[in-house]
């Protein structure tokens, strides 16, 4: 009886099931699309909204966790399962561009009235270019900029709207703001043995004229001399070699750092926790005048080259793209268009520190583009790791990383 | 038919089903992988070929890479101070844990069984805490030393090259003590009552019974227990993703992560394979003794 009636309601559920199923028209479009985002951030929404349209393309969505996005995605590729669209980390798009697993948009750019090349900042648009060809389109941005904390300033005797703008102006106001008796560092950043420690020194790098491919240039040797000065002179804590980003930040907001390095992602929460005025500053850069650099996150649209309806996934882009002017308003997240303003959220501090987001993305450069670029990336976070640590000098680490970087053909 | 069908029942063909069966099992979900990634080991390997067998062979390639990298010597190094730093701790601890409930007060095996909380949790979870705990700025443990005089200063337990590698140490044995002790404890309470009886009718005092009974009669489950111990711990990754991400400058970094970082971060999958290969090894040595330690627990 029992496993009859377990039975009956299978053959039930069955039978709901694919009338359900029939109820979406017979000749609609079918897309898949993966995406780490949650229920609060832009995919899921966006699908929802493009499916409610009802214009003969349905997409279904499939979440994605951080870590698994990257593995995910090529082992769908290889065996022939991938999905028409995903969202990718930017220094990955190149890994995944240079072998064609992506379609070239190209042309269909050209053609589009929606997306258009120019209205992208920079750095977004050169993470999706390989051979100057897009092979797909920024769908939001990120960076990092210096956040400090305008009371401890002015408790140490130093003006709260001077923030510093060169290395050694930071160096010299981190010094006057460090104080051990009262746990307070003068400066908190990451350079964690992952991601986030190249992320935070890239820029630093490049603002000393170097890039990956030159990392062992004076400007960047005077850049990683600068980090271990400040990690030496105990300006920034030790544990700044194994905190992330977001764990670093938490002591600037509770008031055990007197500045910290990191992105817009910080906001909200520095908001709530921070109970002192604050400012955001564009990093400083190596001297007067010299060129500025920041680092450049977040994710990329693209389309599989495998996929059967490349017309109707790149209209599902196009509308993406279509709501990216109410990207921050929606989701928080800052679109990678330097056409639109980011609205007033009516938080004088909160639209204060978007500018200089904003500001410093005109200077943000993408990871690469490498497909090499995880190796790439390991070879600098070794370079970073050895010379903090004292045990290799900052040149010879990275004439290391700069001899392992050539070796991979980055 | 009939006789192949007895003889499935009951019979030859019954023996050879009964061994068939884990058989399949094990040559499906343990073989197989095993010979793959020795395989991949002689591959080069990259994420785009993952779905395919074939690949360019390159031979001892990946292990002549691996060995000339500067870091392999300190990894290796660290594995083998992490499994036997980890293994002496969880034992002695887990020991004298066992030892102290054996004593069997009242609520002895309640709190034993609390004790298992610590092998239930998750790792990362795990990880999560101690990464609080071992903090130099604002760490608990930094607290606890120095409010009770045993250090001035912070020790930057998770940031600093020469203590890094035993944070990792620390919480891993704090993991996997209970466990040990769980054992250890059935391994004691397995031991014939009598046996102490007579010793203490002989006059043996405490130390002279421990000795020549208990560890004796311990012998197989310790034998067991270290040989697992080894097997856990060298797959102990979470605690090092949470703790020192490998770092600084690969001080607590160790083989098992070493490989995961080569497979799933640098998407090098034939190095990262090398390295569980020769980790298969070292692994294959502690499957050996544990089976010699267990062996003569089974009595035809």
């Amino acid at each position: 009886m029992g496993i009859r009636r377990t039975m009956i309601s299978v053959a039930l559920a069955l039978a709901s099931a694919s009338l359900a199923g029939m109820s979406a028209k017979a000749e609609d479009v079918k897309l898949v699309l993966w995406s780490l985002d949650r229920d609060i951030q832009p995919a899921p929404n966006l699908v929802k909204e493009f499916n409610a349209q009802k214009n003969g393309i349905q997409i279904e969505y499939r979440q994605l966790q951080f870590d698994d996005v990257v593995s995910e995605a090529m082992r769908a590729y290889s065996t022939g399962k991938a999905p028409d669209i995903i969202t990718i980390d930017n220094p990955n798009h190149a890994m995944f561009a240079s072998r064609k697993a992506f379609l070239d948009l190209t042309d269909m750019i050209g053609q589009s009235k929606v997306i258009k090349p120019e209205n992208y900042f920079p750095g977004p648009l050169k993470s999706v270019t390989w051979d100057e060809k897009y092979y797909g389109v920024p769908k939001a941005t990120n960076t990092i900029a210096l956040y400090y904390n305008k009371d401890l300033f002015k408790a140490a005797g130093l003006d709260p709207e001077k923030p510093p703008q060169t290395w050694t102006e930071l160096v010299a106001t981190a010094k006057k703001l460090t104080n051990p008796s009262k746990n307070i560092y003068g400066i908190t950043f990451s350079a964690k043995a992952n991601e986030e420690g190249t992320f935070q020194f890239l820029p630093w790098a490049q603002m000393g004229g170097a890039t990956y491919k030159t990392i062992n240039s004076e400007g960047a040797v005077k850049a990683l001399s600068v980090w271990k000065q400040m990690l030496d002179e105990k300006l920034a804590s030790p544990d700044t070699l194994t905190r992330s980003q977001w764990d670093s930040t938490a002591t600037f907001n509770a008031g055990n750092a007197a500045m910290a390095i990191s992105g817009p992602w910080e906001i909200d929460r520095m908001l709530k926790d921070a109970k002192f005025q604050w400012g955001t500053a564009l990093l400083p850069v190596p001297s007067e005048g010299a060129q500025r650099s920041s680092a450049m996150g977040d994710f990329n649209w693209a389309i599989f080259s495998s996929t059967k309806h490349p017309k109707e996934a790149f209209k599902a882009l196009e509308f993406f793209a279509s709501k990216d002017v109410t990207m921050y308003k929606d989701f928080g997240q800052l679109p990678a268009r330097s056409d639109l303003p980011v609205p007033p959220t009516g938080n004088a501090l909160k639209d204060s520190a978007l500018a200089t987001f904003v500001e410093q993305l005109k200077y943000a450069q993408p990871r690469g583009p490498s497909p090499e670029w995880p190796k790439i990336s390991k070879a600098i976070q070794d370079a970073i790791q050895a010379s903090l640590t004292g045990q290799t000098e900052p040149k010879a680490a990275l004439d290391q990383a700069a001899a392992r970087i050539k070796s991979i053909g980055g | 038919m009939k006789r192949l069908f007895s003889s499935i029942t009951d019979g030859r063909g019954f023996d050879l089903v009964l061994v068939g069966v884990p058989f399949t099992f094990l040559l499906a979900l343990s073989g197989l992988p095993l010979a793959y990634n020795i395989l991949m080991s002689f591959q080069e390997v990259d994420m785009f070929s993952l779905g395919s067998v074939i690949r360019p062979f390159v031979g001892f390639k990946n292990y002549v890479d691996l060995l000339t990298q500067p870091e392999t010597m300190s990894i290796l190094r660290n594995t083998i101070v992490f499994v036997v730093g980890s293994i002496t701790g969880q034992f002695l601890v887990g020991f004298a844990l066992a030892l102290f409930f054996w004593i069997n007060f009242p609520g002895a095996s309640w709190l034993r069984g609390l004790f298992l909380v610590s092998w239930v949790m998750p790792g990362l979870v795990v990880g999560a805490i101690w990464n609080w705990i071992l903090s130099g700025d604002f760490g608990v443990l930094n607290f606890l030393l120095q409010q009770t005089g045993l250090l001035n200063g912070n020790i930057f337990w998770r940031s600093d090259p020469n203590f890094s590698l035993w944070a990792v140490i620390l919480a891993n044995i704090w993991l996997g003590t209970s466990f040990n002790m769980i054992l250890l404890a059935t391994g004691l309470a397995a031991i014939p009552a009598d046996l102490y009886e007579a010793a203490e009718m002989d006059g043996a005092n405490a130390w002279q019974r421990f000795w020549t009974i208990t560890l004796p009669m311990m012998r197989s489950t310790i034998g067991a227990i270290i040989a697992l111990g080894l097997i856990f711990t060298l797959q102990q990754f979470d605690l090092f993703a949470a703790i020192t991400d490998g770092g600084p400058n690969n001080s607590s970094n160790v083989a098992q992560y070493w490989a995961w970082d080569l497979s799933f971060r640098q998407y090098d999958f034939g190095k990262g394979a090398t390295i569980s290969v020769i980790m298969t090894v070292f692994v294959m040595f502690a499957a050996t003794v544990y089976v010699r330690s267990t062996r003569h627990e089974v009595r035809g």
